[in-house]
């Protein structure tokens, strides 16, 4: 192979240069010094997380990470990116905590911690118009078409306990309702309250089956082994909760869905 | 030998113009036997134009051509015919570059006259070797000479067994070496008396070797006929500064 | 090659000994989804390739037709497929053509779009190649007395098809490479499954390295295989 000496070099020297830039990056703690807690979250699942006109987040997680940095006195930056990148950030230390509208699982735990659980929800269906299903029960049978949003709990179940139906997998919410709104999916699987605001936006074209078939309970995500963090976390969701801090949460952003699920004698969340 | 190549040519009030630009205005020639004619003057002149409309590659605005009593017509199926039945060879580029040389000679044989491909192959590589080429014959035509390459248009255009063969400037592309080679071909077929029509800048050449002389200026007909005499003694003004220029040296 | 490989593994294990923890055996798990997305990747591209090179043919014919409307229409086609990302086509084209036309199969869609991307390319190599070959050589053939049709067959044809065949094969690379957007619409292909990979286990070196390589395997050998018809076929006119 005649590759010229000096282009070899310079590839060898480009090599070396990015080891040692990745190498230097991995032991951060913090990105933003030590008085800054960066927490991440996927800005796209309203009223949770979500963008205000200009861009700014805003919604209950982001308003409940600054009361979290209130409490402990120190400043909180918002860090937006995909949901499935969340764990693998946590880990590099891009971002120190998830306040995301995450689900504690087992597999979850084996990357990293979780906080006491703040929030209880379940997993339902959006179901489209003319789709087949009633149920849960009519989920696993060939011909149907699932729904799932990449790397939620959805996604987890689904690739756990379908074995008959096929599954699509989405990059976005958006995407996912928009194949069940246009037939190409039977149903999406997805949390309770997300389901039903997107069932109110297309009501001429899908259903909502609220009725949880897998129970979850949400948590603030942190790595692993930060024990001091983890208890000052817990204790602050504590005291927030004694305060009334959730019911405020509750009645500013999810007020319309707090009515249905009482009608529906759904237990409400927090 | 000479009675089978026996040609007639007549062109008559023959006129062609690009847009504007008149390149021949009513020329006139009666050749009762061509035999090699060279067709001279300077740039602009209008030879490449007369050659090209002979060769059925251009139709003429007016007048008439007869080649041995044949009336050249501008249906595209005579032209077809008529096409195949002379041989040209351009100043470059005449090979195609993708077969190689003795493909060039047999492909036309093969599949214009319908020769079987082992009469187009024998008959090509016979050619060759004529012509001192045969050990190029598996060679493209980027990997020949100048003069190679010329040489083995020219046999692609003899092997059709033409009864017309035209060469538009086909040394004014090669150094004087390869010149010579190709000169040297032309003069051997002047010789077995094939009748060809000769467009050139070798003055030299065309007094040795033409049998008969054309001389075109800005589209017209000045002079033709038996080349000796023209050459001796051209009559009008044009043919002699003409021929002072390009003789000086 | 070889120096460039053992030099990039040197630098990944020491690398590794600094304090990465590696996850190599939840990602080795998922192996069959690795290698069904890649084959789906290579059936996706080989079939979008095929069809390509048809609209590309057709497309360049057009450009040069006598009649008009036609042209126009291969202009505007090109333009529009040119001029915007191939993310954007996907997107409009599943999500509002396709299914004002009721065309539901994601793949057949996949195919079709990744087809018309690469045929708007085509289209310009091709028409490149024919107007590459020198008048003079069309003006010999004809002085020779070939058709039409012989011309195309014996004189064009062949030099275009040496022309155009070493930029057809890196256009071939890149299809491949493109293929990878269509993870967008859930088609279940090389990216999708390393993705998803990523999304179970969290191990998102392991998932994606193999990636990597699995799109160098298709790509690198058609590079070389590119230059190497590139030297073969070259030629002074």
């Amino acid at each position: 192979m005649n590759i010229p000496a000096y282009y070899l070099k310079m590839v060898v020297l480009v090599l070396v240069a990015s080891t040692l830039v990745i190498a230097g990056c991995q032991g951060r703690k913090s990105p933003g010094g030590q008085d800054t807690l960066t927490v991440g979250m996927e800005l796209a699942y309203p009223p949770f997380e979500m963008t205000d006109e200009q861009g700014t987040p805003k919604g209950i997680s982001v308003d409940l990470a600054h009361e979290l940095g209130k409490s402990l006195n120190r400043k909180i930056v918002i860090q937006n990116m995909a949901f499935d990148g969340l764990i693998p950030a946590l880990k590099s230390g891009k971002i120190d905590l998830i306040i995301s509208s995450m689900t504690i699982t087992d597999e979850r735990k084996q990357s990293v911690d979780f906080s006491d659980p703040y929030l209880s929800t379940g997993l339902c269906l959006l179901v489209g118009k003319k789709s087949p299903i009633t149920s849960i029960a009519d989920l696993d049978k060939p011909g149907i078409t699932i729904a799932v949003k990449k790397g939620t709990t959805g996604h987890i179940y689904a690739n756990k306990n379908i074995r008959h139906a096929r599954v699509l997998v989405l990059d976005k919410e958006a995407a996912a309702v928009l194949e069940v709104v246009q037939g190409k999916a039977d149903a999406f699987i997805y949390d309770q309250m997300s389901t039903y605001q997107n069932w109110k936006k297309h009501q001429d074209t899908t259903r909502a089956l609220l009725q949880p078939f897998q129970q979850e309970k949400w948590g603030i995500a942190l790595r692993k082994g930060d024990t001091q963090l983890k208890e000052q976390i817990n204790r602050f969701l504590k005291s927030f909760r004694a305060q009334g801090g959730f019911e405020r949460l509750g009645d500013t952003y999810l007020k319309e869905q707090k009515e249905t699920f009482k009608e529906l004698k759904y237990p409400f969340y927090f | 030998m000479r009675k089978d190549f026996a040609m007639q040519l007549n062109i008559s009030g023959v006129s062609k113009s690009y847009g504007d630009h008149v390149a021949l205005a009513d020329v006139n020639l009666r050749f009762s036997d061509i035999r090699a004619v060279a067709l001279l003057g300077p740039s602009g002149s209008g030879k490449s134009t007369l050659l090209r409309i002979l060769a059925g590659l251009e139709i003429p605005d007016a007048g008439d051509i007869t080649l041995n009593g044949d009336r050249l017509q501008s249906d595209e199926n005579w032209l077809l015919y008529h096409r195949r039945s002379v041989g040209t060879v351009f100043q470059s580029f005449n090979l195609f570059p993708h077969l190689t040389a003795l493909k060039n000679i047999s492909l036309p044989l093969e599949k214009v006259h319908g020769y079987l491909p082992d009469e187009a192959t024998a008959l090509a590589m016979q050619l060759l070797s004529r012509f001192q080429l045969s050990g190029h014959a598996d060679k493209t035509p980027a990997q020949l000479s100048g003069g190679q390459k010329q040489r083995v248009a020219i046999a692609r255009a003899v092997a059709i067994k033409p009864r017309l063969l035209l060469f538009d400037e086909p040394t004014s592309a090669l150094d004087p070496e390869m010149t010579v080679e190709v000169l040297d071909l032309i003069a051997e077929l002047r010789q077995e008396g094939r009748p060809l029509l000769l467009v050139t800048h070798e003055i030299g050449f065309a007094r040795k070797v033409a049998d008969q002389v054309v001389f075109l200026h800005e589209g017209k007909v000045l002079e033709y006929g038996n080349a000796q005499q023209l050459f001796e003694q051209p009559s009008t003004p044009e043919m002699r500064g003409f021929l002072d220029k390009v003789l000086r040296y | 090659m070889v120096v460039f490989l053992v030099l990039t593994l040197l630098f990944w294990f020491s690398f590794s000994r600094l304090r990465f923890a590696w996850g190599w055996d939840a990602v080795y798990s998922y192996r069959a989804m690795f290698l069904n997305g890649w084959l789906v990747t290579i059936a996706i591209s080989s079939a979008a390739m095929g069809i390509s090179l048809v609209i590309g043919l057709a497309t360049a014919l057009a450009q040069r037709a006598p009649f008009l409307p036609l042209r126009y229409l291969a202009r505007v086609y090109m333009e529009i497929i040119r001029g915007t990302p191939l993310l954007v086509q996907i997107l409009i084209f599943f999500y509002v053509v396709a299914d004002a036309f009721g065309i539901g199969n994601r793949y057949l869609v996949g195919i079709i779009i990744l087809a018309m991307f690469a045929g708007a390319y085509i289209s310009e190599i091709i028409r490149a190649g024919i107007e590459s070959i020198a008048e003079t050589q069309l003006e010999s053939a004809r002085a020779i007395g070939f058709t039409r049709t012989q011309i195309y067959r014996y004189v064009i044809f062949p030099q275009v098809i040496r022309q155009v065949l070493p930029p057809l094969a890196g256009q071939f690379a890149s299809l491949i490479k493109d293929s990878s957007l269509l993870s967008i619409i859930s088609v279940s292909e090389f990216t999708l499954n390393a993705q998803e990979v990523n999304a179970f286990t969290f191990s998102t070196l392991e998932s994606y390295l193999p990636l990597a390589i699995g799109y160098l395997l298709l790509t690198l050998p058609i590079s070389l295989w590119s230059k190497r018809l590139e030297k073969r076929f070259r030629y002074a006119t």
